[in-house]
């Protein structure tokens, strides 16, 4: 347990969101520690890619409160904002008419780092996805599905923010791909300790990756536990997941030795 | 063939003319770049405003031309210089065109894309230079291509209100019942949109992201 | 951006080099003149140029046909024409919008000085005939009635078909103006027919009374007569060279040009020059070339 007088990284204080006439989430609330990897575990309409777009304000909140280092964060400059969070989503969105080596050092280069300095952090993070260095020079469309997903990884840790927002970053890939990348985002975390909150309607995905897990239903915060005691729970949705992942959860949970 | 010899024994008039007609082209069609272009991109971004704007051009290019000018003579200081109404009017044609593949091209600007960008960080304004115009070209270039060339076709009617151009040779060889002297228009306007065809396709195909 | 800099340098460049050498036409060694898509009008605009490279060293292009008096107006005031023919009266309602009066010598100077304010333009000396509009009717019905005026054929009118020109019919100082001032009935209403048609169904008795030209020249070739305008209803239209201003501080050999045509063509003589090229078929620039020669004004 992270000691109780630490500010948390984020903050959702009361969140509510409403679009017409659906209410995507009420009652939301959630604090993510320094280090943390917070997975955001819920079906499709459960309101969690909401909850991560509310962070980096692509979406703005109906009602409540997002603190972003204590922060509140209507009050933070919005570019300035982004650029401090590393943000990554399932098609990825590289930016199809640069070369990789672009698309990673396009924060940085908006933010004025000299152009030596952005290679050599290109190479830097290149080497940290796992990718070859003459992949800089290559185009989006030149790139599989799972090297797309390394760059855009990359791409959003280029200016080495503190928080990463990954919205089932490796939904779109094949099982093998998905099981490197996984495995490879725990290195990466173990090497940076980035505060991260990771949306997945996988659970076997979230026990392995997240260091705490928040069961969301229809727009609720359900229950957040460690992954450990999410197999034990007694909650009734979280066991209907247990239940439905079937075997070999155990392994997950224990991402350590895998 | 006689109307080459024709042209050829006349070349310097046929090129005044025709460098009258490329003014009067090439006006309109900057013109028409330049509010087209911008109005295009506040359509995309505000779908609110697309409606009546597309609406509008499109009635535009439905009134006859030759109507159009017609119109336009009595108005003061316009209709003062034909060819100052001529370049008005034939900007007008060319704007349904260009404003409708500008709202295409940045509307067709992949979604993920857009939406990465803005959560990088990227301001407006980077988005649009650096992300949607760069991805758009292609597409942007496709309307002034077609804008071009229903230009130049407009351009040999404006010879009527005395724009000048292609045009007057085909009215002039109308008068005087001469083949020689309508194909002395006809001919090299016609090249003319070919060529403009030719050229910006080729400035399409070049400027085409991957 | 990934875009190929050097096809955007390219396209710039090529547009450039259209746009910017046709933005203002100038003409060092040549003069452009200009004539309307009537035979009278080229003919003229032939003669100025005839004259033009006879006597001086410039080099003449000619752009006629051009269809009708605001599209001279505006090639001349674009500099794409540098003289043109053109009539006082003409110049005065179509151009100058303003109402005319029956002074040939005031109509000129007021056209001369306002052309000069408004436009940068100039008149040349008068060419020497009066282009109005004739009221002709067949020979033998003048001698027949002993008519020669118009307020003397006010009796006969209503016993007499008329037949006009189109634009005769619309414009204020044709058909209406003349009908209010002599107070003439016609048989029915006017016949509207084309201009070149007017003389002959004239003198087939399918009309009685024709709204020609004075300078026809079929006037003479069909034995017509034209009755004279006693109410000076119509203004003058004399024949006159339009010119740019920039045009003769350029070259002030073409106001000598000018001079020496000043008063040379008479209403006759523009009558037979016409009926050479309409009626008879020959070639306009030969027409020109054998008058020239004929008055003197060329070798």
């Amino acid at each position: 347990m992270h000691p109780a007088a630490a500010t948390p990284v984020i903050e959702f204080r009361d969140i509510s969101y409403r679009v017409a006439e659906t209410q995507v989430l009420s009652g939301f609330n959630l604090q993510v520690q320094s280090g943390e990897t917070v997975v955001l575990l819920g079906r499709s309409g459960s309101g969690k890619t909401t909850s991560l777009k509310l962070v980096n304000r692509l979406l703005s909140p109906t009602s409540g409160e997002i603190r972003v280092k204590g922060v509140p964060n209507t009050e933070a400059e919005l570019i300035r904002l982004r650029r401090s969070i590393g943000y990554v989503i399932q098609d990825v969105g590289l930016f199809p008419h640069f070369t990789v080596e672009r698309n990673i050092g396009l924060v940085p280069k908006i933010g004025g780092w000299p152009q030596d300095r952005i290679r050599v952090r290109v190479q830097e993070l290149l080497q940290m996805v796992g990718l070859a260095q003459e992949i800089a020079l290559r185009y989006p469309h030149q790139l599989s599905g799972g090297q797309r997903q390394r760059v855009g990884v990359a791409r959003a840790l280029a200016a080495d923010p503190e928080i990463l927002l990954m919205d089932e970053p490796f939904g779109a890939l094949d099982p093998l791909t998905r099981d490197e990348l996984q495995r490879e985002f725990l290195l990466l975390q173990q090497r940076l300790h980035k505060t991260v909150v990771f949306v997945t309607h996988d659970l076997r995905e979230a026990l392995r990756l997240g260091s705490r897990i928040a069961l969301m239903e229809a727009g609720r915060l359900v229950t957040v536990l460690a992954p450990k005691d999410f197999l034990r729970s007694s909650d009734a949705l979280a066991s209907a997941y247990v239940r439905a992942f079937g075997e070999g959860l155990e392994s997950a949970a224990n991402r350590g030795t895998s | 063939m006689n109307v080459f010899r024709f042209i050829w024994q006349n070349h310097g008039q046929v090129l005044e003319l025709t460098l009258e007609h490329l003014r009067l082209v090439g006006f309109s069609t900057l013109f028409a770049m330049l509010i087209g272009i911008p109005l295009g991109i506040v359509i995309a971004h505000r779908p609110r405003f697309n409606k009546p704007v597309l609406a509008s051009a499109n009635i535009i290019q439905t009134i006859p031309s030759l109507a159009l000018f017609g119109f336009l003579l009595p108005v003061p200081w316009l209709g003062e210089r034909a060819d100052r109404l001529a370049i008005l009017a034939l900007t007008l044609y060319a704007l349904l065109p260009i404003i409708r593949n500008t709202y295409t091209g940045i509307r067709g600007v992949d979604a993920a894309v857009m939406e990465a960008g803005r959560g990088m960080g990227l301001t407006e304004s980077q988005l649009l230079f650096q992300v949607e115009l760069p991805l758009s070209v292609s597409v942007i270039l496709s309307g002034v291509r077609v804008a071009v060339v229903i230009s130049v076709g407009l351009a040999t009617i404006a010879a009527a209100i005395g724009a000048g151009g292609l045009g007057e040779f085909i009215f002039r060889g109308l008068a005087m019942v001469d083949d020689r002297v309508i194909l002395a228009g006809a001919i090299p306007a016609a090249l003319l949109a070919l060529l403009a065809d030719f050229g910006v396709g080729w400035l399409e195909r070049r400027l085409q992201p991957r | 951006m990934r875009i190929p800099q050097s096809s955007l340098c390219i396209s710039v460049l090529v547009a450039a080099a259209l746009l910017v050498p046709s933005c203002s036409p100038s003409h060092s060694d040549r003069v452009v003149v200009g004539s309307k898509n009537f035979t009278e009008s080229f003919l003229l605009g032939e003669i100025v140029a005839q004259m033009i490279e006879a006597h001086t060293n410039l080099k003449v292009d000619r752009r006629f046909y051009l269809a009708g008096t605001y599209i001279c107006q505006q090639a001349i005031l674009a500099g794409r024409i540098d003289i043109y023919p053109e009539y006082t009266g003409t110049a005065l309602t179509a151009i100058l919008k303003q109402k005319a009066s029956a002074q040939k010598q005031e109509v000129y100077q007021r056209v001369k000085s306002e052309y000069e304010r408004r436009f940068a333009l100039t008149l040349g000396p008068p060419f020497g005939f009066n282009d109005t509009f004739a009221m002709e009717i067949r020979g033998e019905d003048a001698r027949r009635l002993n008519i020669k005026t118009l307020s003397q054929a006010t009796a006969f009118a209503p016993q007499w078909r008329a037949g006009f020109g189109y634009e005769f019919m619309e414009r204020p100082d044709g058909y209406r103006g003349l009908a209010a001032t002599y107070g003439l009935h016609f048989a029915g209403q006017p016949r509207i027919m084309d201009l070149g048609l007017l003389a002959r169904t004239l003198k087939d008795h399918q009309i009685d009374l024709a709204g020609g030209n004075t300078t026809d020249g079929l006037i003479p070739a069909l034995g017509l007569f034209v009755l004279q305008d006693d109410r000076h209803y119509f203004p003058p239209y004399e024949a006159v060279p339009v010119i740019r201003q920039q045009t003769l501080q350029q070259h002030p050999e073409v106001a000598q040009v000018l001079a020496g045509l000043a008063e040379k063509i008479s209403d006759e003589e523009m009558q037979s020059l016409n009926y050479a090229v309409d009626g008879q078929h020959r070639d306009a620039k030969e027409v020109v070339q054998e008058f020239l020669r004929r008055k003197g004004l060329m070798r």
